[in-house]
């Protein structure tokens, strides 16, 4: 049996004695781990960690998040993902290496104001975050509606193997783009979209309880009979 | 490279969907285009003050305090008492706002709030002196900007308006060439209400009242004072747009309607009945 043995916690509550690995959100004094955030604390073979109930987005190599420009200079745009660092997008990973601030204008591929969906390319914690756009799916997002929640409840958002987000897809007919830092942008039609922003919703409202994906079917299944 | 940006860029999907949405009469609010939000309006919220108002409109909020303290006239007016309204904006305000010394925009701020009161002639001046030429009251209105959603100016004149009018202020009388206070508490010496309407112009629309938002994507803003014989006495154009000779007129109809309704609210809110 996979015993996972879960709590809330506040900071400073000791979640577990013994000798486990740290793995996120925790403080280790000896063979006693505390929690350093609010959130639900999980203790199993993997070690302890905390899954904070919210925080901003600390960006991390490869994840996939959905930016606003806000800048640029003559080598990069600066891009707002929604978390406690802007990130930077080099000109060269959009024009390619031979890229020139005298021939080439940044605004032509993107201004400011534009969303983009982009890979965290590196980030280190000392220097801003860079981004990447070589990938499928990736760049500018020329319409839909964005939808912003808490950072910390996306993968509840995305579900086990994507399970959540199908199931409001398939019941909206809208496509979602996650950003892992909590920005959501949905295509599709007006009725769809204001279906997913409801079943968004209630995914943000109760991320911490169980059986989220039967009340997002009951939410959908329902409104879909009526609608 | 700072962390804070100095303004709000609103996303261009969401610029669209404005303009598009105003096109057909509406805007992302639910508002119509000449709808206030909820205005609130709170007076004598410190009670060291000689007037003050707490002024709530939407998620913008503003407070007002004003001290009647006496002073040296300036030279070239030695028959009038002194106004002084200064604003500030609290760098918890909006995550745009800086400490520090106030930019532009705070500056424009203030100066066109006092500008609406002094042009108005809302408080009578020549009242307020003691012995002319040497001794006058001073009226300063200070304001704190608590939160920010757009719609400075209105906010700011309100607050500062309600709190001149529930002011109550202490009368000093001259013995032996020396101040000295009395008893006598009294109302300032008032005339008018000045109301300010902010009309901002985005795409081909003009909103009454623009959320930040709004004020991020607006072309042109211009904010109109009228006192309360609905004449206009101050007004004040920003941003580099432009309006039509069309769209001033409506501008000022907007300004006198709105106006009205607000100036029924300060009084209600007041209890002043001049």
């Amino acid at each position: 049996m996979p015993d996972i043995r879960r709590k809330y916690v506040i900071p400073g509550e000791l979640i577990a004695e013994g000798n486990y690995r740290p793995v996120a959100n925790v403080l280790r004094v000896g063979e006693k781990y505390y929690s350093t955030r609010v959130g639900m604390a999980e203790v199993g073979h993997e070690g302890v960690r905390v899954i904070p109930l919210s925080g901003p987005y600390i960006p991390r190599v490869d994840d996939l998040v959905v930016g606003k420009v806000v800048d640029y200079s003559a080598f990069a745009w600066e891009v707002d993902i929604n978390s406690c660092f802007f990130a930077f997008l080099p000109a060269q990973s959009v024009f390619g290496r031979d890229y020139s601030p005298a021939e080439d204008s940044l605004t032509s591929k993107f201004a400011v104001g534009d969303m983009l969906a982009a890979k965290i390319f590196a980030f280190d914690r000392t220097r801003d975050p860079l981004l990447g756009l070589a990938g499928p799916g990736l760049g500018r997002i020329p319409r839909g509606e964005i939808v912003k929640i808490t950072p910390t409840k996306v993968p509840r958002l995305i579900g086990k193997r994507g399970s959540m987000i199908r199931t409001i897809e398939m019941a909206t007919n809208c496509r979602l783009t996650i950003g892992q830092n909590g920005v959501v942008v949905i295509n599709g039609s007006p009725d769809g979209v204001l279906m997913s922003l409801k079943a968004i919703k209630l995914v943000e409202e109760e991320a911490h309880t169980a059986d989220l994906t039967q009340k997002v079917q009951a939410l959908l299944g329902q409104r879909g009979a009526t609608a | 490279m700072s962390a804070v940006k100095k303004s709000l860029v609103v996303e261009q999907l969401r610029r669209n969907q404005m303009i598009e949405l105003l096109a057909q009469g509406k805007r992302m609010d639910g508002r119509g285009l000449l709808d206030y939000r909820a205005i609130k309006i709170e007076t004598g919220i410190i009670p060291k003050a000689s007037g003050s108002a707490k002024v709530t409109i939407g998620d913008t909020q503003v407070i007002a305090g004003v001290k009647v303290e006496t002073g040296t006239p300036f030279p070239d007016t030695p028959d009038q008492g002194l106004l002084i309204v200064n604003a500030e904006l609290l760098p918890l305000s909006s995550p745009y706002a800086e400490p520090g010394p106030p930019d532009e925009g705070v500056i424009e701020l203030a100066r066109v709030v006092d500008r609406g009161i002094r042009e108005s002639q809302m408080i009578d001046v020549s009242q307020l002196v003691i012995k002319e030429g040497e001794k006058v009251y001073a009226v300063f209105a200070d304001v704190s900007i608590l939160n920010t959603d757009g719609n400075l100016f209105d906010t700011t004149s309100y607050a500062v308006v309600a709190a001149l009018l529930s002011a109550k202020y202490t009368k000093y009388e001259m013995v032996d060439g020396k101040l000295r206070p009395t008893e006598v508490k009294e109302a300032l010496p008032l005339r008018t209400i000045p109301v300010s309407v902010t009309i901002a112009k985005i795409g081909d629309s003009i909103v009454v009242d623009p959320t930040d938002e709004e004020e991020a994507v607006m072309d042109a803003r211009l904010t109109l004072t009228t006192d309360s014989n609905g004449n206009i006495c101050a007004g004040q154009k920003g941003e580099p747009g432009t309006f039509s000779f069309d769209q001033m007129l409506s501008g000022a109809d907007t300004s006198r309607m709105k106006g009205q309704e607000i100036r029924n609210l300060l009084k209600e809110a007041t209890g002043y009945t001049g």
